[in-house]
């Protein structure tokens, strides 16, 4: 474990944006039509739940890495089998937001670039910032952090402006009963992006006051998903939700509606930018989990070292793990939550919460 | 060619070797007799002309034989001749009184009208005072020496500093004189707190160098750094404060600052304030200051001068500037090569008619003009006056007329390389003006080859590598990042004076409070002030 | 150190090989409109309409400005758009650009008979398409022909067009500027259809090609709105005009400011309402198992010419004048809704406002609505105009002449 140290505020912002990330430029919940915004709030909460487990454990453990209180919990061995596949897991996930960020920039204004140059551009700036340590990342995080703000203030005026905005488009309000809005809810909001803070359980024993892990969570999943859903809403109140629901990246349509003036127009370059910052500190935070699980985990001594070698590894993965982009969506949407998403979500969690839970307590009865 | 340069080196190296270990054991203390310590001084100094020997004998039937040795133009030649040589030579009363012995006690005692004489008897003491400008008087028969100080001679007067140029504030600037820059300082900042620690550094140049900070304000892990790094310092020569920062930064490979130079004492006196260290090297007008963040490079001293909100409003413009000057080539190029979508219509086919017969692609075109006007800026800067206005009037004729009558560049491209200029000039340090100006040159490199996605991932690395710098330990980008809300009310914004209350947490010491509670200006709500003669006839109220 | 090197040589390699997707402004032909009809053959026409920067930016140096025509006009033909597109580049010597069309035109024969559904995917799905791009249809007129015709002012005809569109939606409102979006919302969607504005071009077709065409003070031909077509499941099958077609804007909420002409007692035309600002509401309910639709308009305007004699200080004037407004606007609104009802054809969405009201009705309605439901649909007008102001006077200078008499 580096000798780190990241503030409250810093942990907040990098909740935040990781939050952001990729959910942003999907059309998030699509499946539950103009209830979208329900549904990702609902996941929200449910995500709010899911991060207080993860709270739990980390209270029982304040100075350790997850990849050493699982030994701790289930024993040397199965514990390390149980975080390799942790980072194992980390990494895919990583390599998934990179494919959507590509595949994004591609689509929209490089198409004769391959998926592999943009991806590796992308690798080489993680990877930098990788090696400087996570203090580095939580500072260039405060900072980029207000240039999004501003481009997304920014981006809600235009829009505003530009009088898009018909509210009609989001009613009938549950047209398809409440079920429809849960189904999506359980099978894809609340583990996509709501439960993949468990990678934060990685960064957690770096906060400078441990007991502040709680409330500044569960306030950034809070803003985040009160973002995330108001986004969804703007796009299906502008596009509507036959538009949204075919768009790949239904954002960036929205931002192309913008006019105003006649000069502000095809505004989607910058906002697509500001959405690889986004995106970038995701795949950083994902990253930089998966260097310092690894060190920790084999006992390497420089962990900025594994940057390259693991970035690299993620950049080959971005660009192997499905052939095309339909077949990449459907992975996400059907395999992963299933597969991947409940269990290293939800199901281990909450059983390594129950066995630290029964130790300390047969610990006190001694 | 390898070769010579090979030999070359070698020879500096023995050069070095000499002076550090000097082979003469005997010379270590001086000898009682007179004329050999004169020998020895002639053959040390190889016998150049501006060390004068002043020979004279003093005591009854001259039996005392002294000599006073200074260096020409290292001394204040009016006091050698008006008061040294004067009272030695003329005073009947003291030239009886001078025996074999104990010339010397008297001699300081009664003769030498000056505030600082002290003895001494070792060579390297006496000559490291002789080259400062001491003058040292030798008595025939004492080992000993009195040092007297005399320095002064030719030194430039102070003058409006050029570098860092107000409209209102003080007009004093540092000159080459480490001593009148020392007491530029202290005549701002009057408290016996205000320490200064001399040191000298250069083995072959001996320059003086001072650390000054206050006492109970400044960070005294930071002051340890500074004496220690100082101290670490083993080079020949010192010769201005450059040398030094690049001797102590805590990171080489990067174009920012991490140590800010200053030509203007306010600013020192302003820094020492908020618990900085002012480092002064003798022999230049820049004194260095440490630790230094990144926000800093952005403000002026007469930001404190004028009112807040117009001082808020020029930070937010020199942002807005350092910006320009960072990537407005870039992302011309990044428009019109990658992102034509993004331009409006009108607007693009204005510049797409201008480029229809210019010959290069518009990254050829953009460096080709920046180059250009890098060539003129430094020509400009580094011709006599005289020549630098002829150049000017060739740039403006190059760049701006027949450049784009011949159809080489396009005028949009002759404004963006304008703008540019304007604004790397405007920025009001020279130190990240000129880091900015390298830089721009990889992000037009990234912008001709991924447009926008290359600037914006040029940013996020130009934002990492700023958070990765350190000063002194302190983040270079504090305290926006890391946070500090507290200190934020002079970095980007500069609140009124009154709402100063705290110095900057990260770099000055345990004392952080800087003011009073309750300083905001509080003006009675009635018109008492207001005589009563007056208050006739004005039916505002 | 090595590290480092390591990172800059791949850096390096990478940003060498880069310059992919680079396009240097000389090599593109920036479209500035597209017009697609279709051929004997059963071919697709595309019809581009490339700029000249050079003639069109006046004072450059090097583009010989105001010596050629500002734009050029070239087709091909494919059996899709794409392919069509594929095709002119053995014509045009750059890559052309299609960021920057902001004008599709359509012909309305090909609306007609295969409608629009076809040809609107690849727009859609192209990335440097605009979804903002404005649809018109070529009304009694092949899109080619409007396409190659020169305008005088705006010298670029595509902005010609879109200028024109939206200057007459803002102050007279029988047209409506609509985008691919909007196009294909209304496609889309169970309870709305689109409508589309045409245009079509007034005078000699060859000579509205030549250059000297635009030299006279009169030009050789003049494109000009002409109605607004209605379609049914993607195909146009008519034309609305005037004040139905001015109905239909009112119904749809896009009316900025035009000019209702009040009739006052025998004198027609007599008063001349300005509307300023609007506002239109449609709600749904249901009655009997019935959908009933309400459109209320709110208006608000000034007077603008009033050739009576009539006392503009008196309020009851202004009442009564306001009372005038309102049954025009009804008048227009309800012909609106008459002409649509023949058509049997939703253009204005009442279908959405009742999916919006009861999802579980319009499930069984959806299926007939446009043939059975819409044709029989209730629709109740209810119109608040007010006026606010009379201008620079209060009584017409008239009615000091009648005075005098």
């Amino acid at each position: 474990m580096e000798k780190a140290k990241i503030s409250a505020y810093q942990l907040f912002v990098l909740v935040l944006l990781f939050e952001l990330g990729s959910a942003l430029i999907l059309p998030l919940a699509i499946g539950a039509k103009q209830d979208a915004w329900l549904a990702i709030l609902l996941g929200m909460i449910g995500g709010g739940g899911i991060f207080l487990m993860y709270d739990r454990l980390f209270r029982f453990y304040p100075d350790i890495l997850p990849t050493e209180y699982v030994q701790k919990i289930i024993g040397k061995t199965l514990g390390r089998i149980l975080a390799f596949f942790y980072l194992l897991y980390f990494a895919y996930i990583a390599a998934r937001i990179m494919r959507d960020f590509g595949v994004m920039l591609v689509t929209f204004a490089y198409p004769d670039t391959p998926l592999f140059i943009i991806n590796a551009l992308l690798v080489i700036v993680v990877v930098y910032t990788v090696h400087k340590g996570v203090e580095v990342l939580a500072r260039s995080g405060e900072l980029l952090f207000v240039l999004i703000v501003v481009v997304a203030v920014a981006g809600f005026i235009l829009v505003l402006v530009s009088g898009l905005i018909d509210p009609s488009n989001l009613k009938p309000v549950l047209e398809e009963r409440i079920s429809s809005v849960l189904k999506v809810t359980l099978t894809e909001t609340l583990y996509f992006p709501f439960g993949e803070t468990v990678v934060f359980a990685m960064l957690l024993p770096y906060l400078n006051h441990p007991f502040k892990a709680r409330k500044i969570g569960l306030l950034a999943i809070g803003l985040s998903g009160v973002i995330l859903a108001s986004v969804m809403a703007i796009n299906i109140s502008v596009l509507g939700v036959s538009l949204t629901s075919r768009s790949q990246f239904p954002l960036l349509t929205t931002i192309q509606m913008i006019q105003v003036a006649e000069f502000l127009e095809r505004l989607d370059i910058f906002f697509m930018l500001t959405l690889v910052v986004a995106g970038f500190f995701k795949i950083s935070i994902l990253l930089y989990a998966v260097v310092t699980g690894t060190a920790n985990l084999f006992q390497i001594e420089n962990p900025s070292r594994l940057a390259y070698p693991i970035g690299l590894v993620i950049l080959i993965l971005s660009v192997t793990i499905a052939s095309n982009f339909a077949e990449h969506l459907q992975e996400g949407l059907q395999l992963v939550p299933v597969f991947l998403h409940i269990p290293f979500q939800i199901v281990i969690p909450l059983f390594l919460l129950t066995l630290a839970f029964l130790k300390t307590k047969r610990k006190q009865g001694q | 060619m390898l070769g010579f340069f090979k030999k070359r080196q070698k020879k500096k190296a023995n050069g070095l070797n000499d002076k550090r270990h000097p082979e003469i054991d005997w010379l270590n203390t001086i000898d009682a007799s007179l004329s050999i310590n004169l020998e020895i001084i002639k053959e040390k100094t190889g016998n150049s002309p501006d060390v004068i020997i002043r020979e004279l004998s003093m005591g009854l039937n001259d039996s005392v034989r002294t000599a006073i040795v200074y260096i020409e133009g290292m001394v204040d030649d009016q006091s050698i001749k008006d008061f040294l040589i004067e009272s030695l030579m003329k005073n009947q009363n003291l030239q009886e009184k001078v025996t074999q012995q104990e010339p010397l006690g008297l001699l300081k005692k009664k003769a030498v009208p000056f505030g600082d004489v002290v003895t001494g008897r070792e060579w390297d003491q006496l000559f490291s005072s002789l080259m400062a400008g001491e003058a040292l008087i030798f008595i025939d028969g004492t080992a000993e020496v009195l040092i007297i100080d005399t320095r002064g001679g030719e030194k430039r007067a102070i003058e409006e500093p050029s570098s860092q140029v107000v409209v209102r504030g003080p007009r004093d600037g540092f000159t080459e004189d480490i001593r009148t820059n020392i007491s530029l300082v202290r005549r701002r900042i009057r408290n016996p707190s205000l320490w200064v620690e001399p040191m000298k550094i250069g083995q072959t140049t001996k320059t003086e160098v001072a650390i000054m900070y206050i006492n109970d304000v400044a960070n005294e892990k930071v002051v340890k750094e500074v004496r220690r790094r100082l101290k670490q310092i083993n080079v020949d020569s010192i010769l201005e404060s450059g040398y030094v920062e690049q001797l102590i930064e805590d990171q080489t490979f990067t174009t920012f600052p991490t140590l800010y130079h200053t030509e203007r004492p306010d600013a020192v006196a302003g820094n020492l304030m908020e618990g900085r260290v002012a480092i002064f090297v003798d022999g230049t007008p820049f004194v260095l200051l440490a630790p230094a963040v990144f926000i800093q490079f952005f403000q002026s001293v007469e930001d404190y001068y004028t009112r807040f909100d117009l001082a808020t409003a020029l930070r937010f413009l020199r942002i807005l500037i350092f910006f320009i000057s960072l990537i407005a080539p870039a992302a011309y190029v990044a428009a019109t090569t990658f992102h034509q979508e993004m331009i409006p219509t009108q607007l693009l086919i204005t510049v797409a008619a201008q480029r229809e017969a210019v010959p290069f692609p518009s990254f050829i075109e953009a460096l080709l003009m920046e180059i250009t006007f890098e060539i003129l800026r430094e020509a400009g800067i580094r011709m006599p006056r005289a020549v630098g206005s002829a150049i000017s009037i060739v740039g403006a004729i190059v760049i701006g007329q027949a450049a784009v009558q011949a159809g080489i560049v396009s005028p949009a491209m002759v404004i963006i390389v304008s703008i540019t200029a304007i604004a790397s000039f405007a920025t009001p340090s020279y130190s990240v003006a000129i880091s900015a100006r390298l830089i721009r040159f990889l992000f037009m490199v990234a912008a001709a080859t991924f447009g926008f996605y290359g600037i914006i991932l040029g940013i996020i690395m130009l934002t990492v590598h700023l958070c990765s710098l350190r000063s002194f330990g302190v983040p270079y980008m504090s305290p926006l990042a890391p946070f500090t809300l507290v200190n934020n009310s002079d970095t980007i914004i500069r609140a009124p004076w009154w709402a100063f209350w705290q110095r900057p947490r990260l770099i000055s010491g345990e004392n952080t409070v800087r003011e009073g509670s309750r300083q905001k200006p509080r003006p009675p709500m009635n018109r008492e002030m207001v005589s009563r003669s007056n208050e006739k006839g004005d039916s505002n109220e | 150190m090595n590290k480092r090197l390591f990172f800059i040589f791949l850096l390096g390699a990478v940003l060498l090989s880069g310059c992919w997707s680079k396009k240097e402004l000389t090599d593109l032909a920036l479209v500035a409109g597209l017009g697609i009809e279709k051929n004997e053959e059963g071919k697709y026409v595309g019809t581009i309409q490339v700029v000249n920067p050079g003639n069109v930016a006046e004072g450059q140096q090097g583009g010989g400005s105001g010596q050629g025509p500002p734009v050029s006009v070239y087709s091909a033909t494919g059996d899709n758009i794409i392919e069509a597109s594929r095709e002119l580049s053995t014509k045009v010597s750059r890559r052309l650009y299609y960021a920057h069309t902001n004008l599709v035109v359509i012909d309305e024969q090909l609306a007609r008979e295969e409608g629009i559904t076809k040809i609107l995917d690849a727009m859609d799905r192209d990335p440097e398409f605009r979804v903002t791009t404005t649809v018109i249809i070529a009304h009694g007129v092949k899109a080619g022909d409007i396409m190659k015709a020169l305008t005088p002012i705006d010298k670029i005809p595509s902005s010609k067009i879109i200028k024109t569109l939206k200057f007459t939606e803002e102050s007279w409102g029988e047209h409506l500027n609509v985008n691919i979006k909007e196009v294909i919302n209304a496609l889309t969607s169970s309870g709305k259809e689109p409508l589309i504005t045409g245009f079509h071009l007034i005078g000699d077709h060859d000579e509205a090609k030549k250059m000297e065409s635009i030299q006279q003070t009169a030009p050789a031909a003049t494109i000009q709105t002409n109605g607004l077509a209605v379609f049914k499941e993607g195909k146009l099958i008519g034309w609305i005009h005037g004040e139905a077609a001015k109905g239909s804007v009112w119904i749809l909420d896009r009316i900025k400011r035009t000019n209702v002409t009040i009739n006052w007692k025998e004198e027609k035309g007599a008063i001349s309402y300005q509307v300023m600002r609007q506002k239109t509401n449609i709600s749904a309910r249901m009655q009997d198992g019935q959908p009933i639709i309400t459109v209320e308009v709110r208006a608000e305007g000034d007077i603008g010419e009033v050739i009576v004699p009539i006392d503009l200080t008196d309020p009851h004037v202004f009442l009564e004048i306001e009372k005038g407004a309102e049954e025009e606007i009804k008048k227009e609104i309800e012909q609106a809704v008459q002409e649509a009802k023949e058509y049997k054809s939703d253009v204005f969405g009442f279908g959405e406002a009742v999916r919006r009201l009861d999802p579980d009705a319009w499930e069984t309605l959806k299926a007939e609505w446009d043939d059975r439901h819409f044709p029989e649909l209730q629709v109740e007008v209810k119109v608040d105009a007010f006026v606010r102001r009379s201008g620079l006077r209060n009584k017409s200078f008239l009615s000091q002449t009648e005075e005098n008499r």
